[in-house]
């Protein structure tokens, strides 16, 4: 061990120290909790490897070659320059995975960084991929990910930490298969979508006239998308009538699109949508009983600024436009998408970092306020509702990112305690206590931040909902083997219905991928395709779902692809023998108290998945995992004397190699 | 004014700047905190000039996080040679550095993040100590990291005499503290409007509610506008004080503080007996034990609330830096410091504590109402007293009052 690791020693103990020297870690994102997730792991010494001096015996070998995998997709923007403090100015624009590892190396020359400019719904990021690693860190900002992430991670049998911020606010869990609920053992909020005919005939905040702006009339003058916007839906509460309506109004706007490049368009494009669709509306008198009715404008009498001014008025972002103001942006920014169009780009869809688009939802979406009496946004203020912009500040992500490597250690040393209840190091022996608390005594870890009581909140971790489609199938490996240099030896479907039946006593069941059912007793149209084919093969990253179909039927069986082994044939495996599968959780069951209902909870515990039922947590209060986390903590320092007086020698703790 | 410091500051700054708006690179670079905090708190930030007392792990943290936010200048009191110790969670040094001082070491690579911020030395640590109030009064906010009781006072009292907002905070292993003494502070607080509209009162023995306002939001809710005030008393009066009423009589509440407080005092004491930090040696060990036994009964708390296993435990800490602990307690602190600067949101009063192990960290009000003259018990700094008023003054002249911050509609 080295002098620069000796404060990490002190503070968790020379065993923790070496097993997270030698631990293999996957951090998906490099943005604003990944950059500081990073520094964290890397001055840690996570993946920089140790070698005991002269083979000293006790100390766990690692999994594989230490090391921190980084993954991220995105390049450098200049807006995340005040928090993810990896980046400079000269790097803008380069991708984040691989400045973060420039930038970093240098804090620990020991470790080994891997960055990888790749999304992670990438092929090549396989089930056996993920379970190639001790843990996973999630530092991302996408709910999508997210979920994918949670899923390779259940099937893989990693422990996940999962960690978000948005503004004062963040979290961070540690998510296990069996042993914890998942990511989507909840239902997560879904984006806010508004009724159609709120956008498109009665706005009444400035966010309605916005997405009108984005996501009706810039698709319809720009746009080649048929597909309605998923801000903005039909709902119940929707007239009918008025719907039909408003797809007429649709079609004749379509037509306006020819005049494009005409010096016409501007006007044509003005007096539609803000004077006859406004006359229009107004007309229906049953509809303003209880409203505001607009006041329609027209083109030729509001005065008009040059190009230039228009152009001038779009970069100063922090005003507010008057009327004839957004009319010279409204002209601008419609001559700058149409020169766009008109050089070739087939469709232009709003992006808040696309400055022509910005302008033309910003200005298009205030005029349509002042008709309807909505207050007036400047175009920075639209820029963040139009973009649904999260405010994010570098403490937040310093907070979190910190708690997520604080769980880290604490899975770590959950995992020393499994791998060995016993072990000596230096000489002394660690008892460990048998029944150690889950995840090391992990937590769901909340910030705080208005309490005058609190900086953090915790709460246990709750068991896995058992209804949850996501965490509760048996998760396996079906493993193919290569086809010959004749071709032969492709499996098929056959083979693979022949395996559930024959071999894991299946009766009916249904075989879905994630186009759809492939087999059930009705349909054998694919009976001797090839699963080739069929989108099964080794490295495509999705998942075979087998669903029982008997009377009492067990839990779905999700199976990863891969590559049989040298003169392996078709073959799943899994962690639990076959036959042996548990019935299929009752769905109606609700989160009760303890989170599973008895009969469920049987089924549950069939689950013999490696060590697991040593891990299985009891009722568990905060209480009781104080008092685990304290015998963690002991068994950690080097045993010691009486109560009286308490000798403290550091030599269980502290190892310098000078 | 004289002082010390002529890279950083040089007098009211606050007062000079406070009228120059946010460029547009400003607000293209700090778009997502404005978004946040707004830009008259960003404008406030841009503004204030720094102080920062030592720079290991913790105070690493927070220069970075101070620079990132983009305040005026930062300035990094710390000159102790690098120690090979330091690389582990001082990620602005290098293998070269060590046997230089550790400010002008990091310093380069910190200005690195941001060039906007001015990030300078303010020399030693022993010139510190004999500042006088004009000293501090050219800074907005002093943090000072990692430093024993006497010398936290010294700085402590010098902040609060010029009337500036003081931090405190070390971290020891798996456990931490931040106090602050802000002597009086303006702040407000936005939420959504409720039912129940809030009166003006007080709502604690230190804090007080003095304004109320609302404006409408473009997403068509109503946001109240709450202007709050809290007072504070110095660290010395403080390590001395009760946990509030709230606590000592609520059964609950009484035994869920945690050991580490009585933990923190005791090593106070320790550290002004001895002039260093307890050792693991049998000594030692009894020593630090019968100090915290005092502590703990000084504070009332349940007889069962040290243990032998957590004092082994802290004691085990004791001086240990660990990366994970310094960026979650020098990040809370700058996002205290942040908010302070920019008067906004609720801050920490005035002793917050960490224990990572358990995963806790209560904020407890340890308060005593500060007598003037009380203070400067401390040998040498007499001349502190001058124009010394301690109570309830708006921190610094310069900074614009919180109510035109908001532009109230
Ligand atoms: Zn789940």
């Amino acid at each position: 061990m080295q002098r620069r690791d000796r404060g990490t020693v002190q503070a968790v103990g020379a065993p923790l120290t070496v097993r997270v020297k030698n631990s293999r870690v996957l951090l998906i994102g490099a943005g604003g909790i990944g950059c500081e997730l990073l520094k964290n792991l890397v001055c840690c010494g996570f993946g920089s490897g140790y070698i005991p001096p002269n083979g000293a015996n006790g100390i766990p070998s690692p999994k594989h070659t230490p090391g921190i995998t980084v993954i991220d997709l995105d390049t450098i923007d200049l807006s995340n320059l005040n928090r993810q403090f990896l980046f400079r100015k000269q790097h803008i624009k380069k991708p984040k995975a691989l400045v973060a590892k420039e930038t970093a190396l240098p804090f620990n020359p020991a470790v080994n960084i891997d960055a990888q400019h790749a999304s992670i719904f990438d092929p090549q990021y396989t089930v056996a991929f993920f379970r190639s690693f001790d843990i996973v860190f999630n530092a991302l900002d996408n709910l999508a990910a997210r979920r994918h992430v949670n899923r390779m991670c259940l099937a893989a049998d990693v422990p996940l930490i999962e960690s978000g911020t948005t503004g004062f606010n963040g979290q961070a869990q540690a998510i296990q298969k069996g042993v914890t609920e998942c990511y989507d053992c909840n239902p997560k909020p879904v984006q806010k979508s508004f009724p159609i005919c709120t956008i498109r005939s009665t706005p009444s905040q400035p966010i309605h006239c916005i997405v009108w702006a984005k996501s009706y009339l810039l698709p319809e003058l720009f746009g080649t998308s048929e597909e309605e916007a998923n801000d903005m839906v039909e709902t119940e509460g929707d007239d009918q009538e008025e719907v039909k309506k408003l797809r007429a109004e649709a079609q004749a706007l379509k037509k306006i699109r020819g005049l494009m490049g005409t010096s016409e368009f501007a006007k044509a494009v003005f007096d539609k949508v803000f004077y006859e669709d406004i006359e229009r509306l107004k007309s229906m008198e049953e509809m303003w009983q209880t409203r505001k009715k607009p006041v329609s404008i027209q083109f030729d009498t509001i005065d008009k600024l040059s190009a230039a001014e228009g152009a001038a008025l779009a970069s100063q972002d922090q005003q507010s436009w008057t009327l004839v103001e957004n009319l010279a942006v409204f002209c601008h920014s419609l001559a700058t998408l149409t020169g766009r169009a008109q050089a070739g780009e087939s469709s232009i869809d709003f992006d808040k970092d696309d400055k022509d688009t910005l302008d033309f939802v910003t200005s298009a979406s205030n005029l349509r306020s002042h008709v309807f009496g909505v207050l007036l946004h400047s175009e920075w203020e639209v820029k963040q509702m139009a973009g649904n912009i999260i405010p994010a500040i570098a403490t937040s992500n310093a907070l979190t990112a910190s708690l997520s490597v604080m769980l880290g250690f604490k899975v770590f040393r959950g995992m020393l305690a499994a791998e060995s209840e016993t072990a000596t190091t230096n000489g002394h022996t660690m008892v460990m206590k048998p029944n150690n608390p889950p995840l090391g005594g992990s937590k769901f870890i909340f910030l705080n931040p208005r309490s005058t009581e609190r900086i953090i909140t915790t709460q246990n971790l709750a068991r896995p909902n058992p209804a949850c489609p996501v965490c509760s199938p048996v998760y396996a490996e079906l493993h193919i083997p290569p086809v010959d240099a004749d071709g032969n030896g492709m499996s098929t479907l056959q083979d693979l219905v022949g395996i559930l039946i024959g071999n894991n006593d299946y009766a009916h069941f249904t075989i879905s991928t994630e186009a759809g059912v492939i087999y059930d007793e009705d349909m054998t149209d694919n009976y001797s395709s090839p699963l080739a084919e069929l989108g099964i093969e080794p490295g495509s990253s999705g998942f075979v779902t087998i669903t029982d179909d008997d009377e009492d039927p067990r839990a779905d069986l999700v199976l990863s692809v891969t590559a049989a082994p040298a003169d392996g044939g078709l073959s799943i495996e899994s962690h639990i023998s076959y036959g042996k599968l548990p019935l299929k959780p009752v769905p109606a069951a609700p989160p009760t108290e303890s989170g599973t209902a008895p009969d469920v909870k049987s089924a549950m515990n069939g689950i013999a998945l490696l060590n697991r039922e040593k891990r299985k947590r009891g009722a568990g209060d905060d209480g009781d995992d104080e008092v685990d986390a304290a015998a963690a903590k002991r068994a950690k320092a080097a045993p010691t004397a009486s109560d009286a007086v308490v000798t403290i020698d550091d030599d269980g703790a502290i190892l310098l190699d000078d | 004014m004289s002082n010390g410091n002529t890279d950083a500051t040089n007098g009211d700054t606050a007062t000079e700047t406070q009228t120059n708006g946010l460029s547009a690179d400003d607000f293209a670079l700090y778009d997502r905190q404005i978004r946040l905090w707004g830009a008259k708190a960003q404008e406030q930030i841009r503004n204030a000039n720094v102080l920062l007392v030592s720079l290991r792990a913790l105070g690493t943290e927070i220069a970075k996080n101070l620079t990132l936010a983009g305040i005026r200048s930062l300035t990094i009191i710390d000159d102790e040679p690098v120690v090979e110790e330091d690389l582990g969670a001082g990620y602005f040094l290098r293998d070269a550095d060590v046997g230089k001082p550790r400010a002008e070491a990091a310093i380069p690579r910190i200005q690195d993040l941001n060039p906007r911020v001015t990030v300078t030395s303010g020399g030693s640590l022993a010139e510190l100590m004999s500042k006088d109030q004009n000293y501090y009064a050219a800074y907005s906010v002093i943090v000072a990291c990692d430093h024993d009781f006497t010398t936290l006072n010294v700085i402590n009292t010098g902040a609060r005499v010029a009337q500036r907002p003081f931090y405190a905070a070390s971290i020891h292993g798996m456990y931490g503290f931040v106090f602050a003494d802000l002597v009086s502070h303006e702040y407000v607080i936005e939420r959504e409007q409720s039912n129940m509209p809030t009166t003006i009162k007080p709502e604690s023995l230190t804090r007080s509610v003095t304004s109320t306002s609302s404006k409408k939001e473009p997403t068509g809710k109503t946001t109240e506008i709450v202007q709050k005030r809290e007072i504070y008393c110095p660290l010395l009066l403080a390590n001395s004080s009760p946990l509030p009423k709230e606590i000592l009589s609520n059964r609950r509440k009484l035994k869920a503080v945690p050991a580490l407080l009585p933990c923190i005092r005791a090593l106070f004491d320790f550290q002004r007996t001895f002039a260093r930090l307890p050792d693991h040696t049998p000594q030692d060990a009894a020593l630090f034990i019968s100090l915290a036994k005092n502590k703990a009964g000084e504070l009332q708390l349940p007889q069962d609330t040290l243990t032998g296993d957590f004092i082994k435990s802290f004691m085990q800490n004791i001086g240990a830096e660990i990366i994970t602990t310094a960026a979650f307690v020098g990040g809370r602190l700058s996002e205290d410091v942040l908010n302070v600067l920019g008067q906004r949101e609720q801050p920490i009063q005035n002793f917050a504590l960490f224990d990572f192990e358990t995963l806790v960290s209560p904020i407890y009000c340890l308060y005593s109402p500060p007598p003037e003259l009380v203070m400067p018990a401390l040998n040498g700094h007499v001349g502190l007293l001058n124009g010394l008023n301690t109570v309830a003054v708006p921190i610094a002249e310069g900074v614009v009052p919180a109510a035109e911050v908001l532009e109230l509609e």
